[in-house]
């Protein structure tokens, strides 16, 4: 190498190399003697810009290496932060511009704390701990008869048919509102949140954010920090159904019910019509019992009303007939009958007139003489 | 569509008047008939009702 590059040979004044042939020579030199390759070591200086890209350094004891990782490579990942131990797949080169030696990062891994994954969730949750997002007492009531159930997935993944499928059969009382989103990818995280965010303005119960399962990356948008407070933010009850039983995400944590499976959040929303059918049986019988009870309360009163005016006419009658007693006792007592009993006679005409005097009786005279047990025919002889 | 909580709720306080107190027999009929007719409405939406879906397109969002 060193016979090939005789350097001072041509350091002639007019033979001077430009610094663009030096860095792009040895930005060749380099590239063509370093194959991509493992590094290990501590990042220190991490930066991410705007664009997405991020700069960092990767250190040992006695050296440091300037890196990138461009925005392409790393935006599924959380990035990491000072002082974590890594280790890089990168493609040793030479940032022409600066003159600097660099690795361009094409993979980035951590077993530091579990890992990238594991150290960006504990981030992402201890700041939403903080601000009291995680707290038990946030979790609200999910509503017992949902109207309008809004789901956020995959307009063409099997939670949603799973979902449908369930509200359709539990509850098919309540209006299902799809808001599809990405559920995977760079555009997860935005995607989400922004069909979040349109449900937030919308007249809905219950939103059930749902994806089936998938790696740590498929999942990612939902441990991002932002998508977090998106759901905590929501004005009506979240159900979270992330993955598969054994991943909980951020999103899960924040929301207010977290469901195993896309299905299970919708069993969660939505009550069971064949019971709410059996409980309107119970309310009907409920209605004809008290019904019964309030119309012989009724009908009691009524009862007892009638047995007073029984009894006040029992009570009148019987003066009344005490009365009648004593008054027919009374007509007895003067009715001719009775004296006729007792030995009188009534004399009196043909035409039924009686006869009291002497002047009415003249001798020959036909009458008739009633006495107590019939009549008989007389005629007057002689006075 | 009557908003079946606020149907279940109406009913359940016609049930509890009806079950405490002490009514006239008028106004006891007159809950009753509400009742029943309520329960008819909430049975007829248990049994008839299909599932509405509606896709709302996600608009994206301006950041």
């Amino acid at each position: 190498m060193g016979a090939r590059l005789d350097l001072f040979s041509a350091a002639s004044a007019e033979g001077a190399w430009t610094v663009g042939e030096v860095t792009k020579r040895a930005r060749a030199v380099i590239e063509a003697g370093l194959p991509p390759l493992w590094v290990r070591g501590e990042i220190a200086g991490f930066k991410a810009w705007r664009s997405g890209h991020w700069y960092f350094s990767l250190r040992d004891k006695s050296a440091q290496l300037r890196c990138v990782m461009f925005a392409k490579q790393n935006f599924m990942l959380p990035p990491p932060s000072d002082g974590m131990q890594v280790f890089v797949f990168a493609r040793p080169s030479m940032y022409e511009e600066k003159g600097e030696f660099q690795l361009t990062v094409m993979e980035l891994l951590s077993t530091d704390q579990g890992g990238l994954w594991k150290l960006a969730f504990e981030k992402a949750k201890a700041a939403l701990i903080k601000d009291g997002l995680l707290d038990p007492a946030r979790k609200r009531r999910l509503p017992p008869f949902p109207r309008r159930i809004a789901v956020v997935t995959s307009p063409d993944g099997a939670a949603l048919r799973d979902i449908q499928a369930v509200i359709g059969r539990r509850w098919p009382l309540a209006e299902l509102i799809v808001v599809p989103a990405q559920v995977q990818g760079a555009k997860a995280e935005a995607s989400v949140c922004s069909a979040l965010n349109r449900i937030s303005r919308l007249s809905v119960d219950v939103v059930v954010v749902a994806r089936g399962g998938g790696s740590v990356e498929d999942l990612w948008a939902f441990n991002s920090e932002r998508v977090a407070r998106a759901v905590a933010a929501m004005p009506m009850p979240v159900i979270s159904a992330i993955g598969h039983e054994t991943d909980v995400t951020l999103c899960d944590l924040v929301a207010d019910l977290r469901a195993a499976t896309p299905s299970a959040a919708a069993e969660a929303a939505t009550p069971d019509r064949l019971e709410v059918l059996a409980q309107c049986g119970i309310v009907g019988q409920r209605l004809a019992r008290a019904l019964r009870i309030a119309s012989r309360h009724v009908v009691e009163r009524l009862d007892r009303t009638g047995d007073r005016l029984v009894r006040s006419m029992e009570t009148r009658l019987e003066k009344s007939g005490a009365l009648l007693t004593a008054h027919s006792a009374r007509l007895d007592a003067l009715s001719p009958l009775r004296v006729l009993a007792r030995g009188y006679a009534v004399a009196r005409d043909e035409q039924g007139r009686i006869l009291k005097q002497v002047a009415q009786l003249p001798v020959g005279l036909e009458f008739r003489l009633r006495v107590t047990d019939g009549e008989v025919q007389a005629r007057v002889e002689a006075k | 569509m009557a908003e079946f909580s606020k149907q279940l709720e109406r009913l359940e306080a016609i049930v509890r008047r009806l079950e405490s107190e002490d009514l006239d027999l008028d106004e006891a009929l007159k809950l009753f008939e509400e009742g029943v007719e309520r329960l008819r409405v909430a049975r007829e939406q248990l049994s008839q009702a299909e599932l509405k879906v509606k896709k709302v397109l996600e608009i994206e969002s301006p950041s």
